[in-house]
């Protein structure tokens, strides 16, 4: 008897703490939400237009529609030291227009203009292959659309561009839209650490 | 001009025939077997596919090529690794500088080319091993401009070295003392008679008298060009949508060899009536 009762007791005291461990727990990322240590962010290896293996597919552009921000809170954000630096960037370029007088494609891929190409050093005028190109995203343009990061990953591209939530755009909401909708639950909640923070276009000059 | 599948050899899989995760590099030798390189071993198939032989390497290797005496050489990182035909080492060469990424191997007349993708260019060695000049390096970018991170050449029969520029969307000819000599290719978009996508094409072979065989990614193919650049052939039958640096040979009957790096198998083509002269 007095073996059931402690047996019940340890149950009880189990349960009771559990929960009490449960509550802390919730209590401590509300804390740490509330001070801005825990964020929302795109998991660029479930991103579909980020993860490898989606190839010849559309890009998803939920990130621009669902967001309650102005344009979206979520970027395209290239990351200089992955970049390859193309002549033909696809991420810049449609590379599927019809090739104009400078043996370019004719047309541009982003539909709000928001990548800038900018030729790195001194222009070989025998050979105008002959040069990296920089490529810098306009933020203020950008709308998280994600088609110049569904261009830009293997075996297309490098994967140096990527959509990033912008902590100082994002509202920080308790349920956030794009994750609801993500359809590869690739916007989650994630410790702000500062390294995770990618800095805003680098120029080289 | 038309090929048609002959075979595939090798695979992804645990078997003797297989390779578990990478399928670098291939090679022929003068009798038609082919050599392919990948996880951590040298596989050796006959003119029917079948394996015969299989040996470990050091390091992982990122290339192979069988030189005249029929030693087997294994581009490694910082190193290249050198076999007899029965796949015993016969010595190592080291060179952390000139070697940081040895991606393809080529000879000409007892020079020894090694093509470095830490360096984007191409390095020339005598036969003992001593280095004489640099290839490829010597232009504004210092260096080929290969987004894919893979320096891959062939040599004819006049010791010109024709290595892939995908940057630059062109096969560029060398001297071997490093002159530029010329180039074939351009972007031309969906147009397939010229290089698409963002760097193409990552490999290149001589396919014989001035005839180069070229691989593209993205999506993947093969093509068969003349010198000056005239598309001759497309072959496109059953790669993997993800692969690149398609690894490239031509035996001397024209079939084509072709490395699908995803599927970590050599697709083996013939030209339909005959190969070309």
């Amino acid at each position: 008897m007095s073996d059931a009762v402690s047996r019940r007791e340890l149950l009880s005291k189990l349960v009771r703490g559990s929960v009490l461990a449960g509550m802390g727990g919730a209590a401590l990322f509300l804390v740490k939400k509330a001070n801005g240590e825990i964020v929302w962010q795109v998991d660029a290896s479930r991103c579909v237009n980020s993860r490898l293996g989606e190839v010849g597919v559309e890009a998803c552009t939920l990130c621009t529609s669902e967001c309650v921000v102005s344009l979206s809170a979520v970027r395209a954000v290239n990351d200089f030291s992955k970049c390859g630096r193309c002549n033909v960037c696809p991420a810049y370029f449609d590379i599927t227009s019809a090739v104009n007088e400078l043996g370019l494609p004719s047309q541009k891929l982003c539909p709000r203009d928001a990548i800038t190409r900018k030729m790195i050093g001194a222009a070989d005028p025998e050979d105008p292959a002959n040069n990296f190109y920089e490529y810098v995203i306009d933020e203020e343009k950008c709308d998280g659309c994600g088609r110049c990061v569904m261009k830009c990953k293997a075996p297309l591209g490098l994967g140096s561009i990527t959509l990033k939530v912008r902590y100082n755009k994002c509202l920080d909401c308790n349920r956030c839209a794009i994750s609801l909708s993500c359809p590869k639950d690739a916007v989650t909640q994630v410790p702000k650490m500062a390294g995770l923070e990618i800095k805003l276009a680098e120029h080289t000059e | 001009m038309q090929y048609r599948q002959l075979r595939i050899i090798s695979g992804k899989g645990s078997g003797p025939a297989e390779f578990r995760e990478a399928l670098r590099g291939i090679a022929l030798d003068k009798q038609g077997r082919l050599y392919a390189a990948g996880d951590s071993e040298v596989k050796v198939f006959d003119t029917e596919g079948a394996l015969v032989r299989r040996w470990p390497a050091a390091l992982a290797p990122h290339s192979v090529a069988v030189a005249a005496d029929g030693a087997v050489w294994v581009g490694q990182t910082g190193q290249i690794e050198i076999f007899n035909a029965e796949g015993k080492p016969r010595r190592v060469w080291k060179d952390g500088a000139r070697m940081g990424r040895v991606t393809s191997l080529g000879f000409f007349n007892g020079f020894v080319l090694v093509g470095n993708s830490a360096e984007r260019c191409i390095h020339r060695f005598d036969a003992t091993g001593k280095f004489l000049n640099t290839i490829a390096k010597n232009n504004p970018l210092e260096g080929l401009h290969i987004p894919n991170g893979v320096v891959d050449f062939g040599i004819d029969a006049h010791g010109v070295i024709h290595v892939a520029n995908p940057g630059k969307h062109r096969v560029e000819r060398f001297s071997l003392d490093g002159a530029l000599l010329g180039h074939m290719g351009k972007f031309t978009g969906p147009d397939p008679t010229g290089f698409s996508g963002c760097c193409n094409p990552t490999n290149v072979a001589v396919a014989g008298l001035n005839l180069l065989c070229v691989t593209e990614k993205a999506g993947p193919r093969a093509k068969i060009y003349d010198y000056a650049g005239q598309l001759i052939a497309i072959i496109d039958a059953g790669f993997d949508p993800l692969t690149k640096n398609m690894d490239v040979a031509v035996d001397g009957r024209g079939r084509v060899f072709v490395s699908d790096t995803a599927k970590l198998a050599i697709f083996v083509f013939e030209p339909v009536g005959g190969p070309l002269s």
